[in-house]
């Protein structure tokens, strides 16, 4: 089937049926013109993948292969997989970012708790696309364990990178922190083209996006912390009752 | 001494990083992070040059003591060498 994901028409070839299911919202209305690309996974993927997740069925082992193999043929068409969590407030997109552990859903659920008219576009793995205005995020039907998110993209208007710590602060990072910090958050695929894609767009991001250093705890404060230095708006003005 | 063929390297976010490609990918996982010596080091050895050149080349580039970078080339030579990054 062709589905709608991230501006691109991708067709993928699914044995298991848990895909079609998984991926029905983003399904085209449109099933004959031609397609941006199209995915299937080998049966030495499945393998490969089948042995590190055990005990998933195998609609499940699949579908992972399958939004891997897409995410390592966006690159040449001007996007990234980004392991983030992002929210859009008043139009505008946040991206959340940190290891598993760091407090990245705690955070996001404190600014979706606080904070009114907030979403999650997507809470584990959204598609960045670089325009000439700068980065969009994409909801996708890959969205974390969690399944928080939206067919809908915002424009991305700030990275922040969380770490757990006893009182709230937040700084700037300078291209060179964010560069350290991002690799371990995207995707690098194999084929030199889209490696060097992938290397063109991170640059991109990097340079284009205001990129912090968040050590938090969970109090409100943390919120009102990263929102006020991202949004550069006043938090006790907009915050709920 | 000569890196293989099958790296990717680029300035990123103001750093160089180097990236395996194509059959190398599969058996290193991951980037390298250069430094500004690294990343002229790392172009110089595309090419077929001794320990000795490579000594030559940082000093005609960078304001260095030869000890200084014969230290430093043997200490990059090393590194690339137990990684297996060299033909």
């Amino acid at each position: 089937m062709i589905y709608d994901i991230a501006g691109l028409r991708i067709k993928i070839e699914n044995r298991c049926s848990y895909t079609e299911n998984f991926c029905k919202a983003y399904l085209s209305k449109d099933q004959t013109s031609p397609t941006d690309l199209s995915v299937k996974v080998t049966v030495d993927e499945f393998r490969a993948e089948k042995e590190i997740s055990g005990n998933f069925s195998d609609g499940y082992v699949e579908n992972i292969c399958l939004y891997r193999n897409i995410c390592k043929q966006i690159p040449l068409l001007n996007r990234i997989l980004l392991h983030a969590a992002v929210l859009e407030y008043d139009g505008n997109g946040y991206a959340f970012l940190g290891r598993s552990g760091t407090g990245k859903s705690t955070h996001t659920g404190l600014w979706l708790k606080h904070i009114p008219n907030v979403r999650i576009i997507n809470g584990d793995k959204p598609i960045l696309q670089a325009t000439e205005n700068g980065f969009l995020a994409y909801g996708t039907p890959w969205m974390g364990k969690e399944g928080l998110g939206c067919n809908a993209s915002t424009p991305l208007k700030g990275l922040c990178f969380l770490e757990q710590a006893p009182e709230n602060s937040i700084r700037r990072l300078i291209p060179s922190e964010v560069s350290a910090r991002l690799f371990t958050q995207i995707l690098l695929p194999q084929d030199e083209e889209n490696v060097v894609a992938t290397l063109e767009l991170v640059d991109r991001l990097i340079m284009n996006t205001p990129a912090y250093l968040l050590r938090c705890n969970i109090s409100e404060e943390a919120v009102q912390t990263s929102f006020e230095e991202m949004t550069g708006l006043n938090y006790q003005n907009i915050k709920k009752n | 001494m000569k890196l293989k063929k099958g790296f990717v390297i680029r300035v990123v976010g103001g750093e160089s990083v180097v990236v395996p490609v194509g059959e190398l990918s599969k058996t290193f996982h991951g980037m390298i992070n250069l430094n500004e010596t690294g990343a002229f080091l790392w172009k110089f050895y595309n090419e077929e040059h001794t320990v000795e050149e490579g000594v030559a080349a940082l000093c005609g580039e960078y304001d260095v003591a030869p000890e200084q970078a014969e230290a430093d080339v043997r200490k990059f030579v090393e590194t690339l060498q137990a990684n297996g990054f060299t033909e």
